[in-house]
């Protein structure tokens, strides 16, 4: 049963921490050419991708692997306000660590002096490099998930010689996570209508930590009579799926055209 | 015993690990195609009983036959979901797929049916509970009433001969249960429904068994059993409305 929210939700998908509320919807479905490609050809030109972008180690490797993804959300049609919401915390994380590279340089080389603050060159390019390629990373991973439904991602995974034990656990904790956070509503509004609010003291403290634990011991029963209704339908620990899919000449195109960006990065990014 | 009897069960018995006795020397048979209501307060042991005779659990018994198969043979408990179905309290216990469709195919693959009977099956099941049409829905976007419809229609799929329903009225608005009443009275097969709603057992089941404890209480008719007021109130349980005043002294 949908819990009501004690917050205004944010639309557009995935997990969201508002005062007092959580919120997890997911992702959107956009139409667009990509979500009309076979999820195998798509999801391994992707991994190419964002294996390649996850080692570049140069601003212009990590600026054009950037452009890609920018590209394929483009392609994606990926709605720009999802894709923020979801960057930006991303980012500014990185930035936690990124930022400090300019101020404090550990590598020889050229400096910037702006009054008596000193930067230095390589400092920033290293902090270019990390933001660039964290953005990219997140951004592949936004166009895959918003344009092929979760379940013929994975099943495409499957396909791909995935692990089925590794599917069948992301299927389930996708199914599961919905359930887990109503649970999560019901309890907090069980607090809520006793008085509970957040503060920094020892009552708030324990109050979610026993909030916590009654999540995972409800989570753990709730594991335990998942796992006696597969039983009961014969689960055997095999992953089985009827999900056909078929190859058309635009999955290959696309396949080969992102490879081929994959390759330009790679090209790029060791050519000094 | 009878022979052609759809459950036997005879002596069965079964405490969970450092835990109370859940069921203690249950004994009764069920025949093809009837249908039995298994009442009985909270911890009765119905639930339990549900795990043992779906061969989750394994008691001790001195015999347990569910669907023709023999549940001390681990080779025979191991067909049991092509012959038991159970249709849980909580469907979101139930419904574990990411969409309609793969979880009501989810038993008939693990049967290793060919992909076009999974099909036919999985089509024939959301058709019996007029489901057609959301075969590609997330369950977590159903109403409760939807949720175990699809739960029942993945147990449908199976064609089991045995059906074990575990609080089928739970959760459900007043026009979503009596749907499912008119459903569950035009199935076939043998019918254990396990419930508090004691009209909805009234209306679906000619025949009762109480347990309370863990024991074995009462075996008999529905309106004989299910009217009488003091046995009732002595097991935490009350007469349906319908029979107040029925009983005889």
């Amino acid at each position: 049963m949908p819990v009501p929210s004690l917050a205004p939700a944010v639309t557009g998908g995935g997990f969201s921490f508002l005062p007092m509320t959580l919120v997890f919807t997911p992702p959107p479905r956009t139409v667009s050419p990509l979500s009309r490609l076979d999820p195998r050809w798509k999801l391994a030109a992707i991994i190419l991708a964002g294996l390649v972008t996850a080692v570049v180690h140069t601003p212009r490797g990590a600026v054009t692997a950037l452009a890609g993804a920018l590209m394929l959300s483009v392609l994606g049609r990926l709605p720009w306000r999802w894709c923020v919401l979801r960057l930006a915390p991303v980012l500014l994380f990185v930035a936690v660590f990124a930022v400090p590279v300019i101020f404090f340089p550990t590598y020889a080389g050229p400096m910037w002096q702006f009054g008596s603050a000193t930067f230095s060159v390589s400092g920033a390019e290293t902090a270019l490099v990390l933001l660039c390629k964290a953005a990219a990373l997140v951004l592949l991973a936004l166009v895959v998930l918003a344009t092929a439904p979760l379940d013929a991602l994975l099943k495409a995974a499957h396909a791909l010689y995935f692990p089925g034990l590794l599917v069948q656990l992301a299927l389930l904790s996708y199914r599961y996570l919905f359930v887990l956070a109503d649970e999560l509503g019901r309890l907090r509004i069980a607090v809520r209508v006793r008085g509970y609010r957040n503060r920094a003291n020892l009552h708030s403290y324990r109050t979610i930590g026993a909030v916590t634990g009654a999540l995972l011991v409800r989570g753990w029963e709730r594991g335990e009579r998942v796992g006696h209704a597969m039983r009961c339908r014969g689960f055997d620990g095999r992953f089985r799926s009827l999900s056909e899919f078929r190859t058309t000449g635009a999955d290959v195109l696309m396949f080969f055209v992102v490879t081929g960006g994959t390759v330009a990065v790679c090209v790029l990014d060791c050519t000094r | 015993m009878s022979a052609d009897a759809a459950i036997q069960v005879s002596d069965l018995t079964y405490a969970y690990p450092r835990g109370p006795t859940a069921l203690d020397r249950i004994s009764f048979e069920a025949a093809v195609g009837e249908s039995v209501g298994l009442i009985g307060p909270n911890g009765a042991g119905k639930t339990s009983l549900f795990l043992c005779l779906s061969g989750v659990i394994v008691p001790q018994a001195r015999a347990l036959r569910v669907g023709g198969l023999d549940l001390h043979d681990p080779a025979q408990r191991r067909q049991l979901p092509s012959h038991v179905g159970v249709v849980f309290q909580n469907s979101d216990d139930q419904l574990f797929n990411a969409t309609v469709f793969d979880d009501v195919a989810f038993g008939p693959l693990n049967l290793g049916l060919p992909p076009d009977e999974v099909r036919r099956r999985t089509a024939e099941a959301l058709t019996a509970v007029a489901l057609t049409g959301l075969e590609e829905r997330p369950p977590f976007h159903l109403s409760g009433g939807e949720k175990r419809r699809v739960a029942l229609a993945g147990v449908l799929a199976m064609r089991p001969g045995v059906l074990l329903l575990d609080e089928p009225s739970s959760h459900l608005d007043p026009r979503g249960r009596r749907e499912f009443i008119r459903l569950l009275t035009g199935l076939p097969g043998t019918k254990i429904i396990a419930s508090h709603d004691l009209e909805l057992v009234l209306q679906t089941c000619p025949r009762v068994l109480l347990l309370d404890g863990g024991r074995l209480i009462a075996d008999g008719p529905a309106g004989t059993i299910l009217a009488d007021e003091s046995l009732m109130e002595q097991h935490g349980l009350e007469t349906p409305y319908s029979l107040r005043g029925t009983a005889r002294p």
